[in-house]
């Protein structure tokens, strides 16, 4: 128990060897060195949840303090970690998806000139996600959380060479720094009202504290949860992060990071539990983003772009069950989309790597033939996302679907929705595996679509080799509209998208294929932790009992087989659906694939339209308004009669008179105030 | 009416008149005479306050040495330089400075005028002034007791003051501008900037840009100390 | 509220029998109050210290080693910062008292913002260093005006009395007008000089205005003396007093920059030579805020708080909007920088605005930590500008990560602090004031707050964009740093190692620093509760 220490300790040494020695250590020794680091720091997880698990139940509660960061007046923060079910379920995942992704690096970035500097992020990337976890008091979670933050931007925009990865990167950083103002706000008024901000002092002071504080403090940390797992409305960034390379999607944006916002209110739920409406808008929130997100990825012909806006929709899934306090299903959901997320992402950058860093869907076709190892993998990973059992998903998606269909009045509203986001998630998960893995080799001889490409009346679908526009790019970047992004998983060195006419694609070397196996047993087999079938089969909501106050309880008996069976008829429509347009090629794909939706509903766009457009206009004009607080008129003038230079030496000027003039303002306004105060 | 009431009413008069004058007369030999006037005038309000010693030295110290001093550096300066005040200097900038003045005396005399009663607080007056006790004396005693440091450390505000005075008239020469530094490289950078900016969209660099411009051309006026009014006058 | 009671007489003539006219023939009859000269030391050292600076070089004959001054300076302030430690101990251990004639308040408070004022004297000497030899400007009156303009800063801090104070201020700003305008090859620093000096004597007569005011409201200057005055009377008519307070507040505004007093920040930091800017952003910035606590925090707070809060509120809440937002569309980094100290200010004025303990603690800890940063990014600043001392557009840090990598990482490291990014000084700062302005409910302007860092997060990674990603691909071309060769001096280098150091330190270790910040304000010169 002393260890505990260790798990985020040795993935930051790691980081710290790399940043004196990766250089040196070069190609591949840095990568297996960091690689061990994070292997390390899981087996110290396993231990650590062994010890725990051998502890009764009611004191399955460590703390252990290192030091005292700040130790003055009554605001007392340490640097001290806690262990507990909750912290101890997510470590071990972290650091085991975690070491794999990893390894799975090591092949994956061969040759890159920046090797050493991506794996020192990433290993710095574990050690702030392990703080996060850990962190026994909201301040050093918040340290992890804008850790993560920043390792994310840092790998988003790892090959800064395009500019549109340094865009996505920073729109991923402001659009967190929003978010994190609400983590920062309802950390005070967490101090403020409990006097503490220490996990451990909440929980028993939680039931006493006014429902307006409750659902004041649920709602400020909801907004920090919304910018760190791409909800509704910040979810935008989170598509485009798919600049950075795969194994980064498939770590921070599809497994860890973004799962820290559920993490969080899972973390927080004796205040939750009192926190009244506001556990329906999370509901709601997670509800519309889930369904939003799921027919955006409809459209998606980018094979990482489809698993993003795929990650999205699931969290929002995972945001109806903390929404409706169903936290154990929440969390189930988590570690088995950590599983198959992560396995589907790096299978499709298995899948890109052999297809020499192409991403447009269109432009695959039969690779099961030429990937077979992938293409099991993938073929696991799609059954565990769609929800068909006996795999991981179907348990983990059923029992949110329970939950939420028992939630009270809206329940069976949000039920509805989820089955629909069901329905859907089949459809393009299968969509994407035919695309890929079947129909006709749309590799090869395909000359680099022209810019500029008429729309082709596609009639075909997946079989249609017209080149279509790529008008899946829905991306304008915070205030530098020219840039043309896009999402593309590239960069230097990997200059040509195309295969040439001979090449056939090959499996990715075995560092690359390993972990893809191993996920995939894990995607199957990870529904056994919570079974639904008696009470001795659920064993993560016993485990994970002692911390929840308050669960909402699951239907029983035939309306628990009933809902089941409902998720199951939802898995098989979606997929029989996909097979009708995909396959049998009954339905013109032109007609569900909807420019609209292509464009996500046009809301990143509309998004960049106000913020570079009105709101630049906006920072423009109070810098100018400030700049010249009275002399409008000199613009007008000056700029019609006199030369550049004379006006801006008129400005000079006249500046002193005019901030002197500025300051006699200030002081007429400061009187102004205080004369009201006077008593006459 | 009192003589008290006739002595403050004809000086505050003058003081009033004179800072007027200050403020609007044109010509800068006029402004140094009125500014002498409104000193004048505060000297005689000392007196009837019955602060000789300070009366004496507002007249020898501030009317005398200070305004003679402005006189002298006027007329070696040119006397006939005088300053037209017709010009507008930004448009809407003194009718916003009026407003503002009218305000904050508005304001101020609200405050003032409300609360008469207090402006004489008991505790700064100990006693009457008695005539046996000369107010040097008083004064002298005041400034090595109660505001020795106060007293004191006005030693370095003056020292600062001619420090100051010395460095900012002792030149090397002409400021010149950056251009013209000896390595020379300086000069092709902000050129090349200058060229590779488009001067119709970056209105920042624009600013910069004349920025630059104004600094050349105060420096062409040989008189860049004062460049407010150098840059005015040329104007 | 502020901890040990400690009333000094402030005005002990009282005692003497006035009315005797003996005395008067008698000079020796006059008691000259007793003069504590180790109460006053590091006072002393830094005006001394300049003073005997200015008279050595001019005796010697020919020119000194240009190294001379800035040792001697340096050497000066740490001396005087080692003198802090014995007063420390004994204020710690006897509680706070007023000296010299209770015109200096000897307390924990001033003995804090001395030893910052002597940190940013080191600071500001080292920029300076090589600054002088780079620029080819002769002269040891810098530094004898940055020491007498810290023993201004010092005595405004520890000021007990109101005339006190405004002299204090008076030397603290004229040196630096004239230090603003030193540069005597650039016009626009004599440009930026002329107009610091022409508002802030403007703004100084406003502040000396307010000082009247309150003395005719209280009749006295004596800034405990007024304390107890108001503790112990009830104005039936505030007018006066109120008015001064405003007044007041529009000359401390201006020296710390508080939006709407703040016009002359981007210009005079734009103009004036960069290491006097880092003096000017830290010290002077330091001094006005202090004496603005001792004003309004610890004179009028207990009494007259609910008036003047307001005033500070607005104050604070525009400098957070315009600093931050001002700055986002800036192209010079000179600018920008004025402008986050703009918003920086504003963070201070949260806590002044908090008037609490815990608000005046978190404004110390905040401008210790603001002295780190802004010395070292003005530091950087200073070595950017290279000959000449204008390149200080953003696109002229386009491409430094590759040129110079180290100076690159600092800059990045002093950048996050200001933003607050955790384990930074700058994050348990703003996290201190915005705790401090929670707690006293203030939620509004916390909110503001936290939503001006966001803004002004943006501003500080286009700095670092521009240094690091930049570089690649600027317009299609591999853009590499432009102008001369970027040179570190020496001095400057340990100066942004102490910088550095500093912030570092007190983002992760700030343990002994907040618990003295705290202990600084446990012991302040005031009437008791």
């Amino acid at each position: 128990m002393d260890l505990i220490w260790l798990v985020p300790a040795l993935p930051l040494l790691g980081f710290l060897t790399l940043l004196v020695a990766g250089p040196r250590m070069g190609d591949p020794k840095s990568g297996w060195f960091a690689t061990g680091a994070v292997a390390a720091s899981f087996a110290v997880a396993v231990a650590l949840f062994v010890d725990l698990q051998s502890m009764p139940e009611y004191e399955r509660q460590v703390t252990q303090t290192l030091y005292t960061w700040m130790p003055s007046g009554s605001f007392e923060v340490s640097i001290g970690f806690l262990l507990d079910p909750l912290s101890s379920i997510m470590i071990l995942f972290i650091t085991g998806i975690g070491a794999l992704i990893h390894l799975y690096s090591i092949g994956y970035m061969k040759g890159d000139p920046k090797f050493s500097k991506f794996f020192l992020y990433l290993n710095l990337f574990l050690a702030s996600m392990l703080l996060l976890v850990l962190g026994d008091n909201l301040l050093l979670t918040f340290l992890g959380w804008e850790g993560v933050g920043v390792c994310s931007y840092l790998l988003i925009s790892f090959w800064h060479t395009e500019p549109a990865n340094a865009t996505a990167g920073k729109k991923a950083f402001v659009t967190n720094r929003i978010g994190d103002a609400g983590f920062m706000l309802g950390t005070f008024l967490v101090f403020v009202t409990f006097g503490s901000i220490n996990y451990a002092d909440l929980r028993p002071a939680a039931t006493g504290i006014a429902a307006v504080t409750a659902t004041a403090i649920a709602l400020l940390f909801f907004v920090g949860a919304i910018g760190k797992s791409a909800q509704i409305p910040l979810f935008t960034w989170l598509p485009d992060a798919m600049a950075g390379p795969t194994p980064v999607s498939a770590l921070i944006h599809a497994a860890t990071m973004v799962t820290a916002g559920v993490y969080l209110i899972t973390r927080l739920n004796p205040i939750m539990a009192q926190a009244g409406w506001a556990n329906d808008v999370i509901a709601w929130t997670g509800a519309v983003t889930a369904l939003v997100a799921a027919t955006i990825a409809v459209a998606q012909t980018d094979i990482k772009k489809v698993l993003a806006y795929s990650t999205v929709s699931q969290l929002g899934y995972m945001f109806m069950a903390v929404g409706t306090q169903t936290y154990v299903a929440g969390v189930f959901h988590m570690i088995t989309h950590a599983f198959f997320k992560a396995l589907l992402f790096l299978g499709a950058g298995a899948v890109i790597y052999s297809m020499a860093h192409e991403q447009d869907m269109r432009r695959y076709g039969n690779l099961r033939k030429y990937l077979p190892v992938t293409f099991v993998t993938f073929f696991v990973g799609w059954l565990a996302i769609a929800g068909v059992p006996p795999l991981s998903g179907f348990w983990s998606k059923d029992e949110i679907l329970a939950g939420v269909f028992n939630y009270g009045a809206a329940g069976p509203a949000l039920w509805v929705v989820g089955v629909l986001v069901a329905i859907l998630t089949a459809f393009y998960m299968t969509r994407q595996l035919i695309m890929v893995f079947f129909g006709t080799e749309q590799w090869r001889g395909v000359a680099p679509v022209p810019a500029g490409a008429v729309l082709g009346a596609s009639g075909a679908g997946a079989g249609d080799t017209a080149p279509e526009q790529e008008a899946e790019s829905p991306t304008v970047q915070l205030g530098e509209g020219s840039d043309e992004p896009t999402a593309h998983d590239d960069h230097t060195g990997h200059g040509d998208h195309h295969l040439m006419p001979s090449h056939e694609p090959k499996e990715a070397p075995w560092t690359m294929l390993a972990p893809l196996v191993v996920l995939a047993g894990m995607a199957a087999i990870a529904g056994l932790m919570n079974l639904p079938f008696s009470d001795q089969f659920k064993r993560l909501e016993h485990w994970l009992y002692p911390m929840i106050v308050f669960e909402n309880p699951l239907p029983e008996g035939p309306t628990l087989v009933g809902l089941a069976a409902v998720a199951i008829a939802a898995a098989v429509v979606g997929i029989w659906f996909a097979f009708f347009v995909y396959v049998k090629r009954r339905l013109d794909p032109a007609r569900i694939e909807l420019p609209i939706l292509a464009e996500g509903w046009k809301i990143d766009s509309t998004y960049a339209a106000v913020v570079g457009g009105p709101g630049e206009a906006t920072f423009q004009g109070v810098a100018d308004a400030d700049a010249r607080i009275v002399d409008g008129a000199v613009n007008a003038v000056g700029r019609g009669s006199l030369g550049l230079g004379t006006l801006l030496r008129k400005l000079q000027t006249g500046l002193v008179r005019t901030y002197a003039l500025g300051v006699a303002i200030g002081t007429v306004a400061l009187l102004a105030f205080i004369v009201t105060r006077m008593n006459l | 009416m009192r003589v008290e009431m006739f002595t403050f009413l004809v000086t505050a008069t003058i003081v009033l008149a004179g800072s007027l004058g200050v403020v609007l007369l044109r010509n800068p030999v006029h402004n140094a005479l009125s500014l002498i006037g409104t000193l004048f005038g505060v000297a005689v309000l000392f007196i009837a306050q019955e602060a000789y010693f300070l009366a004496a030295i507002q007249v020898i110290v501030y009317a005398g040495a200070i305004v003679v001093l402005f006189l002298f550096v006027i007329m070696l300066l040119g006397v006939d330089k005088s300053e037209s005040l017709r010009r507008e200097p930004i448009l809407g900038q003194r009718p916003a400075a009026i407003v503002a003045g009218v305000a904050i005396l508005g304001l101020t005399l609200t405050a003032l005028l409300s609360s008469a009663a207090r402006v004489t607080g008991e505790q700064s007056v100990l006693a009457p002034l008695d005539p046996a006790v000369p107010d040097i004396n008083r004064l002298g005693r005041v400034l090595f007791t109660e505001y020795i440091f106060a007293f004191e450390v006005t030693a370095v505000l003056l020292t600062i003051a001619v420090v100051g005075a010395v460095v900012l008239i002792r030149r090397a020469g002409d400021p010149i501008d950056l251009g013209e530094f000896p390595d020379g490289t300086m000069g092709d950078v902000l050129a090349a900037r200058a060229a590779e900016r488009n001067p119709t969209i970056d209105d920042a660099a624009d600013e910069e840009a004349g920025l630059d411009e104004t600094a050349d051309d105060a420096a062409a006026t040989d008189d860049a100390a004062a460049t407010d009014d150098a840059a005015g006058g040329e104007r | 509220m502020f901890g040990l009671p400690t009333q000094d007489e402030p005005i002990p003539f009282d005692e003497l029998p006035l009315d005797d006219p003996l005395l008067f023939d008698e000079p020796a009859g006059v008691v000259i109050p007793d003069i504590e000269w180790s109460a006053i030391a590091p006072n002393l050292i830094l005006m001394l210290g300049g003073i005997l600076l200015l008279t050595v070089v001019s005796l010697v004959r020919g020119r000194t080693p240009s190294w001379f001054s800035a040792v001697w300076t340096i050497s000066t302030a740490v001396f005087a910062g080692v003198t802090l430690v014995p007063l420390w101990q004994r204020v710690q251990d006897d509680g706070a008292e007023s000296v010299m004639a209770g015109a200096i308040g000897l307390d924990g408070f001033s003995l804090f913002v001395t030893g910052v004022m002597c940190l940013s004297v080191v600071l500001g000497a080292l920029l300076l260093e090589g600054y002088l030899r780079r620029e080819g400007l002769a002269g040891p009156e810098w530094y004898v005006l940055l020491l007498l303009s810290a023993s201004g800063g010092v005595t405004m801090a520890s000021a007990n009395d109101l005339i006190v104070m405004f002299i204090g201020l008076e030397i603290l700003s004229v040196a630096v007008y004239v230090m603003a305008a030193m540069h005597s090859k650039r016009v626009s620093s004599q440009e930026a000089g002329l107009k610091y000096f022409v508002l802030g004597a403007f703004s100084s007569a406003f502040l000396l205005y307010g000082i009247a005011m309150v003395y005719g409201a209280t009749g006295t200057t004596n800034l405990v003396g007024i304390q107890q005055f108001l503790s112990e009377t009830v104005l039936t008519q505030n007018g006066l007093l109120l008015a001064g307070f405003a007044f007041m507040l529009v000359g401390f505004g201006f020296k710390v920059g508080a939006v709407p007093f703040h016009n002359w920040t981007p210009d005079v930091y734009q103009g004036a030579p960069s290491p006097v800017v880092a003096y000017m952003a830290s010290g002077v910035k330091v001094a006005g805020f202090a004496g603005m606590i001792r004003v309004f925090v610890v004179t009028f707070g207990p009494t007259y708080g609910a008036d003047w809060r307001p005033m500070v509120y607005a104050l604070a809440m525009l400098s957070l909007v315009v600093g931050s937002f001002g700055a986002i569309v800036q192209t010079d980094v000179k600018r920008m920088l004025a402008y986050s100290s703009i918003s920086h200010g504003g963070f201070i004025l949260v806590a002044v605005a908090a008037n609490s303990e815990a608000g005046t603690a978190a404004a110390l800890f905040y401008l210790l930590v603001y002295t780190f940063m802004i010395a070292g990014s003005f530091g950087i600043v200073t070595i950017m500008g290279r000959t000449g001392d204008g390149l200080h557009a953003l696109s002229d840090y386009r491409g430094l990560s590759k040129a110079r990598p180290g100076l690159a990482l600092l800059f990045t490291v002093f950048l996050l602090a200001q933003a607050g990014v955790p384990f930074t000084g700058g994050f348990l700062a703003k996290f201190y004031v915005i705790n401090s302005s929670v707690s006293q409910g203030q939620y509004v302007l916390a909110l503001i707050a936290m939503s001006a860092a966001v803004v002004a997060a943006f501003l500080y990674l286009r700095i670092v964009v521009a240094m690091y990603f930049d570089g690649n691909t600027y317009r299609g071309e591999s853009a590499t740093l432009a102008g001369p060769k970027v040179r570190i001096p020496a001095a400057a280098g340990v100066a942004l190692g102490i910088a550095v150091v500093g912030t570092l330190w007190l983002g992760i270790l700030p343990g002994q620093m907040t618990s003295v910040a705290g202990d600084a304000v446990a012991q302040l010169v005031a009437i008791g509760p």
